[in-house]
Parts: structure tokens; C-alpha cells; sequence
């Protein structure tokens, strides 16, 4: 863990209020109601598996699992960090489990021969696995937060509040990553 | 490259898909069935019927197209023969609607359904429901909204979405997915009393195909778990494009009383 990251222990601080708390005690009620949560929350996760993954099925088995996943250990989420903040360490820990099988994660849509626009989605392809292999091989951290801002759409302070930081840090590590992630991916455009 | 370059190459990784409807559809009634065994089934489950079967029957259309149009090794004419017609079978002209309705019954035995109906020319406006026997969920997307139906609350979720959906029906999408495999003729079954044409495909699958109008019937999809999940095709009807079938891919047409809520956020 990085020294920055301990000397950010989030009981230093105020302690912000879980935007997802109502529903989460609601669906500690009722389960039905943790289809609120599945609403609120389907597309982000969806989208933090994309970032992370190219083949689409992988992606929507992985999305699938972290619901249910989710659904059956929702109670032991004892409430003491953000929903969100569990909900996507379900989801980091599924898409690292695909990236340790060898070559299932790897493989993806083809392109077919049929298409119109071939050569431009080839290159957008080619373009997208480049980057899938940058984002590899940042930290899992860095992973994590790049997943978070551009897969699910966050802003710095709600992965603040997932990631246990300040917004500012957020900031200020986004753009740490993003400049790693820009050497190691020199596309032209 | 720009910061600004990266960070929307970032967000294009992820950006959503038309086809995202129907997978929402599918996990939520995941999640439906779950929550209706809970306590009493801790286990995870996961809807097999559904988006697996899409692409089962997927894979089944590609793979019986290119087996006859000629693939390495090749079946025997008469094979040949056999599969080009269920390849055309399956590939339906333009300026229909085509309708499919499958169900099938998950290996710890949870009957499941799903139906859809889409017209064959852009933008391929869709209606899917799907989901476990008596818990159906519906969506639809017609390339300028996507939409999802609450039964519960009688409501319609409107999103914008200008993507247009794919068409399920993939003979022309992805016919190259599996250029490298070969699909065989392997006999002749009756099911039900109903004769059928047995062909095993590359990844498993086995379809069974009516004699007659070489229809799929029947599909056979193995799971890792080393069951077999079969999915029955009920129906499979190419319909013309009347103003009144039209309105089978709309959501505000088949629930005419629903409430509906439109949000101006795109369906990400």
C-alpha cells in the first residue's frame, strides 16, 4: 500500500454519508428492493467491465455475477465504507479473476469480413486492444480508478468516497495514471 | 496524443451498447428469481435461456451459413444441401418482422422464456421479453429511444439512445465468427413426433431442424458444468411490416395504459 494511502485513513476525516444508504437498509428489509440498487448501478458496473475487458459475453457474465454476487452477500456489507465502494470491489475481483485465465479475457469480437467500414474498425480494434494492454499494465489500483472514471462514469468525488479519498487526491492520482497511460499508449490520431 | 485523445479513447472501451437492453433484462430477472428463492437457495443462478440462447442461435445461423457455403473438409452434398436450407431458413428478407419464441428449462430445472420480435431492415426496432416462467421483463429499442417495462409499477423507462439495435437475427453480422468450423448433418431424430434433421455444430451446440421448412426446433447447448440446457423454438415467423405489426415492437403500444417516464440521460 502506498504511504499516501495509510496516511489517508479515511477515520481522519469526516465521515461522508453513503448516498446508497437508504436503499441498502431497504434491501436489508425487503430484498426486492436491492433491484433499486441493480438500476442504479447496472450500467456503471457494466461499464467498468468493458473498460477492463474486450471479449463482450466475458463482460456480460462478469456483469451478471457481480449482481448476484452482490445479492447473496449483501448482508454481510456491514455498512462501514460506501455501497458503491463494495459493489465495485465485487466487480475488480471478478474482472481479475477473467485476467488470470490465460487467453479467455484476451479473445474478442471479430471483425467480419462483411462489413462496410472494415479497415476503420480494424484499426479501432487494433486501437482498443493496444489500450487494453496499457491499462494492464498500470497498477491494480491505477486499474481500478481508471475503471472507475471512464467506465463507470464516476466523478472524483464519488470515487473519492469509494476509494477512501479525498477528491482532490483523486484528481491528482487520475492524472498521475493518465500520463503513465499516455507513454505507454502513443496512439496517432 | 492528448490528454483530452486518451480520455475518449478511455470512455470509448466502454461506451454502451443498443444491445444493452436486453442483458439488463436478462440479469434483472436474474436477480427476480433469486430474491424469490431467498432464503431458501443461497446458491448462485444464473439465466441461461435468454441472451445464451440469442447467441446460440446465433452461432447455430452462422455456423450452418458457412458450413454451406463451402468450409474446409465439407459436408457431403446432400448435407451441404440440407444446411444451406436451414441457413436460408434462418435468414430472413428484408422488410419483415420476424418473431421467435423459446423456452427452456435451466439444469436445476427453472423454466425459462424469451420472445422477440424485430423488424429486418434499419433500424431494427426490437421488443424483447424474456426472463423465468410468470416473471417475464421487457425492453425495446428502436434506434432513437431505449425503453424498459416495470410490470410492478406499470411504468416505461424511455431513455434516449440513438444506436440502433443489431439484428438478432446475426446470419449477415457474423457469419465470419466462425469461419474456421465445420457443422455436420449427423442423422435424423423424432422428437414428439416430429422428424428433425440432427446437425452438431463446432462449439457443442447441437440444433435440431424441421424436415419440412427446415426451421430450428430444438437447440442442445452444453454448459461447463457438462449439462446440457435445451432451448425449445415455440415460434419462429417472419411477419410483413403492417402498421399493425409494427406496433409488436413497441413497448407504448402492446402496455397502452403504462405510465411513462422519460429521461433526457442517454441509456448508458
Amino acid at each position: 500500500m502506498e504511504i499516501r494511502a495509510v496516511l489517508e485513513t479515511p477515520a481522519l476525516r469526516a465521515r461522508t454519508v453513503d448516498p446508497d444508504a437508504a436503499l441498502v437498509a431497504a434491501a436489508r428489509e425487503d430484498p426486492q428492493a436491492f433491484l433499486a440498487l441493480y438500476d442504479r448501478y447496472f450500467d456503471r458496473v457494466l461499464g467498468y467491465v468493458r473498460l477492463r475487458i474486450r471479449d463482450e459475453p466475458t463482460c456480460e457474465d462478469i456483469t451478471s455475477t457481480v449482481f448476484t454476487t452482490a445479492l447473496e452477500q449483501l448482508r454481510r456489507f456491514r455498512g462501514d465504507g460506501a455501497f458503491a465502494g463494495w459493489l465495485f470491489q465485487i466487480a475488480r475481483n471478478k474482472v481479475r479473476d477473467v485476467e488470470r485465465r490465460p487467453a479467455a479475457a484476451l479473445l474478442g469480437d471479430e471483425v467480419t469480413s462483411s462489413e462496410p467500414d472494415l479497415e476503420e474498425r480494424l484499426l479501432a480494434h487494433e486501437r482498443a486492444a493496444q489500450l487494453r494492454i496499457a491499462i494492464r499494465l498500470l497498477t491494480p489500483e491505477q486499474q481500478h480508478l481508471i475503471g472507475l472514471r471512464y467506465g463507470a462514469g464516476l466523478a472524483f468525488d464519488e470515487i473519492g468516497t469509494i476509494v477512501g479519498a479525498t477528491s482532490g487526491t483523486v484528481r491528482v492520482r487520475m492524472h498521475r495514471t493518465l500520463e503513465q497511460l499516455r507513454r505507454r499508449y502513443p496512439h496517432d490520431h | 496524443m492528448t490528454t483530452d485523445e486518451l480520455e475518449r479513447d478511455l470512455k470509448t472501451l466502454a461506451e454502451p451498447r443498443a444491445d444493452d437492453v436486453p442483458l439488463r433484462l436478462t440479469v434483472r430477472a436474474t436477480l427476480d428469481v433469486q430474491l424469490h428463492r431467498q432464503p431458501e437457495v443461497r446458491r448462485r443462478r444464473r439465466l441461461v435461456v435468454g441472451s445464451a440462447a440469442l447467441a446460440t442461435a446465433t452461432a447455430v445461423a452462422a455456423s450452418v451459413t458457412l458450413v454451406g457455403t463451402g468450409g474446409s473438409g465439407g459436408p457431403s452434398p446432400a448435407n451441404a444441401a440440407i444446411i444451406a436450407h436451414v441457413a436460408r431458413a434462418m435468414s430472413p428478407p428484408a422488410n419483415l418482422i420476424v418473431h421467435v419464441k423459446e423456452t427452456g428449462v435451466q439444469p436445476d430445472g427453472t423454466p425459462v422464456a424469451v420472445e422477440w420480435w424485430q423488424q429486418t431492415n434499419p433500424p431494427h426496432a426490437v421488443r424483447v421479453s424474456k426472463g423465468f416462467a410468470g416473471q417475464q421483463h421487457e425492453g425495446a429499442a428502436d434506434g432513437t429511444t431505449s425503453s424498459l417495462y416495470d410490470a410492478g409499477t406499470n411504468t416505461i423507462y424511455q431513455h434516449p439512445n440513438s444506436k440502433p439495435p443489431k439484428l438478432i437475427d446475426p446470419v449477415e453480422t457474423v457469419r465470419a465468427d466462425l469461419a474456421n468450423g465445420g457443422a455436420n448433418v449427423a442423422g435424423t431424430v423424432t422428437i414428439d413426433g416430429q422428424p428433425l434433421y440432427r446437425i452438431v455444430l463446432p462449439n457443442g451446440v447441437v440444433g435440431y431442424f424441421d424436415q419440412t421448412d427446415y426451421r430450428p426446433v430444438y437447440l442442445d447447448n452444453p454448459q461447463a458444468d457438462g449439462n446440457v440446457v435445451r432451448t425449445h423454438v415455440l415460434t419462429y415467423e417472419e411477419l410483413p411490416l403492417t402498421p399493425e405489426n409494427e406496433k409488436l415492437l413497441s413497448l407504448t403500444a402492446q402496455h397502452p395504459d403504462a405510465r411513462t417516464e422519460t429521461s433526457a440521460a442517454p441509456a448508458k
